[in-house]
């Protein structure tokens, strides 16, 4: 199928759209036919990151590239970036704040979830802002059967 | 495919206008964080949560719950009642607390 790009705005603590990027990707996959098993597993990594960019950053895009050899979705935010990487990718750790708890966020299992789903995952964060990358590479026994 | 009619349980509200769950349930997940509902949660699931606000319904639509049941007498934003009614996601409310629904549920024949 035709190669997909699309790039969306996330804007600091909107936490109402939060799930815009997942939700219109997903609806991109079951479209290509990709199984429901592997249409969750990329959901549930993209919905992690597009939530860390709402409630943790200033804001940033994210890049959403998809061929028939794997999905890449690219975030890039403006800050305020990660402090310590590892400890954010330890299950639990949070620094989420009372609004985005409140809203059922910050248990601190974000970054845990994207690399347990993602097959690959990078991650760069300075004080002006973190980059992630994921992929996840999409293979014959990924489609549906129909 | 658990054929459970949660309409004719007299404990629980329905506060949407949908009538029907158009997708099959197939099990209970409770929990009021987010990130665990996206993580450990199975398509057909119905949620148990007080988290009453609408990025439930984002994860109820993503991962495809069958619908919502806010336990501990929870008042429902309209807004979120409205919003579940544009994306079809029934929604309910009870007296109940989260651990007596479960319960009631599992003895009307909803099994994990």
């Amino acid at each position: 199928m035709e190669h997909y790009s699309k790039q969306y705005q996330i804007v600091r603590n909107d936490i109402g759209n939060a799930g815009t990027v997942a939700s219109l990707t997903k609806r991109e996959l079951k479209k290509r036919g990709l199984s429901r098993e592997f249409v969750k597993k990329v959901i549930i990594g993209i919905y992690e990151a597009e939530i860390n960019v709402v409630i943790h950053s200033y804001g940033g895009t994210c890049d959403v590239e998809i061929n028939d050899e794997f999905i890449r979705v690219t975030y890039r935010d403006i800050g305020p970036g990660i402090e310590c990487i590892t400890s954010a990718m330890t299950a639990g750790f949070s620094t989420a704040s009372k609004i985005a708890i409140e809203n059922g966020f910050g248990a601190g299992m974000g970054l845990p979830n994207i690399k347990s789903v993602s097959d690959e995952m990078s991650l760069e964060s300075t004080k002006e802002g973190t980059i992630l990358c994921i992929k996840f590479n999409i293979s014959k026994e990924n489609y549906a059967v129909s | 495919m658990q054929s459970v009619r949660l309409n004719s349980i007299s404990e629980l509200t329905l506060i949407t206008s949908n009538k029907t769950i158009s997708n099959d349930i197939t099990g209970i997940f409770s929990c009021d964080l987010l990130s665990h509902v996206m993580g450990f949660a199975n398509e057909g699931n119905i949620l148990l949560t007080v988290l009453n606000n609408i990025n439930v319904l984002g994860v109820a639509s993503l991962m495809d719950l069958s619908c919502v049941i806010f336990t501990h007498n929870i008042e429902v934003n309209k807004s979120i009642v409205e919003k579940a009614n544009e994306l079809d996601i029934p929604l309910y409310k009870t007296k109940l607390s989260t651990a007596e629904t479960t319960i009631l549920l599992s003895k009307s024949g909803v099994n994990n």
